[in-house]
């Protein structure tokens, strides 16, 4: 039944894109979704476009000119839900490693003085609008979605998993980079990811966002007998560079 | 008539076209990510992970040609294997992004439909075949890079984890089946009609003189019968800062330019595989038509499919061993540029590190940066040949001619 269908926007500020083709891959599943509900906007997928009001309105990337602070603030009028696709919607991903000082100085150096920078600042969606559920992952994981979108559809508000990269990485059969001497965020990380980066020979950068009740000054003990004190600020300025001020502005916010 | 159309392309952009004036403007507003900056000061390591980030479509070229460049300025030697593993990257990484651009966005165009996602109802064998490539080129990403969008396996010198023989062996036979769908997306494209416009293009790509050079090559030849050498880039290729752009526009030699699918295919086609290179002889090829980027994309998944299937029996006749990563020595300032064929065209990138092994200093140059001029050229010689037909046609025919050039806008804005 058409009128039942849950109408939906998905929505790209700046990003890569990468979380989208993440949607894409879930090829079958992504159409037995679209089944279920009704599209009306979505850039990258089609060319009909169509004011909401929506139900769901999924937001890739982070606001980062003027204009997409605008689109977002819109969305969300718009919008009975509205659900962070992304780490650089969650967190304000990799471009957030920069403050807005930096940038400044980084434009003249890029664009040459004369430029006049649309860019502000990298922020997350939270920044500048109540957001109702985090999907982190940079990118987000195709078998994570489907569980959130399909809490969605079945008229529940999903819950964030409550066990960090750990859990998922031991039953991968991971060596624990950790007690090899190598760092990794994995501990306060939370889960979903499958670990899918520490498998692969890569650290755990915690682009999944902080677990519920992490204990980060345990994992910092551990750190400080692998790494440099210049080199442990790094790992935590890869993807939570925004997280210490955003826990303290915004504590309404729903953890995802 | 409106004064003025805006047609809506890929990405956060715009074609204006004032009517009266007859002149055509490319904006592009996607925010400034900065990645030139936000590498400084990191370690010359993390620069792979964190360029993949730049473009999701094309995550696996950045990660390759940052690596590259880290390898070139640290004067690290990769074996054969690695290079074969990371050839069978390139390859994961064409399909999947011309496959994307063909059947969800330009297809679309060509058969009137609102959605790629139409088409599973009323093309139902042609999305199967669209399924096909993307689910090979996927796992294939997957098996040698750990993810099909940003790699997590990929270091300086290597590989931190090797494929395993029995995981080759098993995309064997999806090689085999999207081989065959790369068939019949050839003929798909060979049999829709292209809009017919005649604009002068000069091409560069990426060459070896021994392959369809796509991850080797030391030089970067012209359809103008120029060669450069890969480490003078910035001498072929000049960037230009527009008030109306946060991506900067790429020109050679004070022109427009044009890299990519087309490009390749015009100055590589002697090295197209068997199966390739018959469909590429047999049609005749228009190079003065940028409409026909659509199809030597098709072309392109024909012939990087017959190449995994030449890789995948190789590499799987023994287990995959010599691939670790470098152990890596700094101590002096060192600088290397790095530049493969990524789906859109010759990616460059420059990184510079200290002697500590931290980046001093970044520049990248992106496919889609060097053909925006030409996409302008084109669209205004659209604009001038088509004064007779109905405004509504001469807008579709401007949406798709920048649709064929398959920007990446979120590439050129860095």
């Amino acid at each position: 039944m058409t009128r039942n269908k849950l109408k939906i926007a998905i929505i790209d500020l700046t990003d890569c894109e990468g979380c989208q083709v993440e949607l894409v891959s879930m090829k079958e599943k992504l159409l037995a979704l679209a089944d279920n509900v009704e599209i009306l906007d979505w850039r990258l997928g089609q060319k009909k476009k169509q004011n909401g009001p929506y139900d769901l309105a999924l937001v890739e990337g982070s606001p980062i000119t003027r204009e997409e602070v605008k689109i977002l603030k819109n969305v969300r009028e718009q919008s009975a839900l509205l659900v962070a696709l992304g780490t650089c919607a969650t967190l304000g991903g990799i471009p957030a490693m920069l403050d807005k000082e930096k940038r400044k100085s980084w434009y003249k150096k890029i664009y040459g003085s004369k430029y006049k920078p649309l860019g502000v600042d990298a922020i997350p969606l939270s920044a500048i609008v109540k957001v109702d559920y985090l999907i982190h992952g940079c990118p987000v994981r195709a078998n994570e979605l489907e569980r959130v979108l399909g809490e969605i559809l079945a008229g529940r508000l999903p819950k964030a998993l409550g066990y960090s990269v750990c859990f998922e990485c031991k039953a991968q059969g991971n060596p624990c980079r950790l007690i090899n001497k190598k760092p990794c965020l994995g501990p306060i990380t939370q889960g979903g990811c499958k670990a899918i980066c520490v498998s692969g020979g890569e650290m755990c950068w915690g682009c999944f966002g902080p677990r519920r009740q992490h204990n980060k000054a345990a994992l910092l003990k551990i750190l400080a007998k692998i790494s440099k004190p210049e080199e442990i600020e790094k790992y935590f300025s890869m993807f939570w560079q925004r997280l210490e001020n955003k826990h303290k502005n915004n504590k309404k916010q729903k953890n995802g | 008539m409106d004064k003025e159309f805006i047609a809506k392309i890929e990405g956060h952009g715009r074609l204006r076209i004032n009517w009266k004036k007859n002149k055509v403007d490319l904006e592009l507003f996607e925010g400034e990510r900065l990645f030139e900056g936000l590498m400084v000061n990191r370690s010359i390591t993390e620069a792979p992970w964190i360029t993949s980030r730049i473009c999701g479509v094309c995550p696996i070229a950045h990660n390759l040609t940052s690596l590259k460049a880290a390898e070139a300025a640290l004067k690290i030697k990769v074996s054969d294997q690695v290079k074969e593993l990371r050839k069978l990257m390139v390859i994961a990484q064409m399909i999947q992004s011309h496959a994307l651009h063909l059947y969800f966005l330009a297809l679309p165009d060509y058969l009137n439909l609102d959605s790629g996602l139409e088409i599973s109802k009323k093309y139902p064998k042609n999305f199967k075949d669209a399924l096909t490539l993307k689910e090979f080129s996927d796992d294939l990403a997957e098996v040698v890079a750990g993810r099909r969008v940003h790699p997590t396996t990929t270091a300086l010198g290597g590989f931190h984890r090797q494929p395993k023989r029995t995981e080759l062996i098993e995309l064997i036979k999806k090689a085999k089946n999207a081989l065959a769908a790369g068939e019949k997306t050839v003929k798909l494209f060979l049999s829709l009609k292209y809009p017919q416009i005649e604009t002068p293009l000069v091409f560069l790509s990426l060459f070896n003189g021994k392959e369809y050079a796509a991850y080797e090559g030391d030089w970067v030849i012209s359809n103008q019968g120029k060669k450069f050498k890969i480490k003078d880039y910035k001498k072929f290729i000049q960037e230009k800062i527009k008030n109306n752009s946060t991506a900067k526009f790429g020109y050679h030699q004070g022109k427009g330019l044009m890299v990519g699918a087309l490009a390749r295919l015009n100055l590589q086609n002697k090295f197209l595989n068997p199966l390739a290179k018959k469909y590429f002889v047999l049609n005749r090829f228009d190079f003065k038509n940028p409409y026909y980027n659509n199809l030597a994309q098709a072309i392109e998944i024909l012939h990087f499919s017959e190449e995994a299937l030449k890789l995948l029996e190789k590499l799987s006749k023994k287990n995959i061993s010599g691939t670790q990563p470098a152990n890596l020595k700094f101590g002096s300032v060192k600088t290397g540029i790095g530049a493969i064929e990524a789906p859109r065209g010759t990616l460059y990138h420059e990184l510079k590190a200290d002697k500590n092994g931290f980046v001093a200093y970044a520049n990248i140059i992106t496919p889609t940066v060097q053909n925006l001029t030409s996409i302008e050229e084109a669209a205004q010689k659209v604009l001038e040949s088509t004064k007779n037909l109905p405004q509504k046609k001469r807008e579709q025919l401007l949406e798709m001619l920048v649709r064929a050039y398959d920007p990446c806008i979120t590439c050129s804005v860095h």
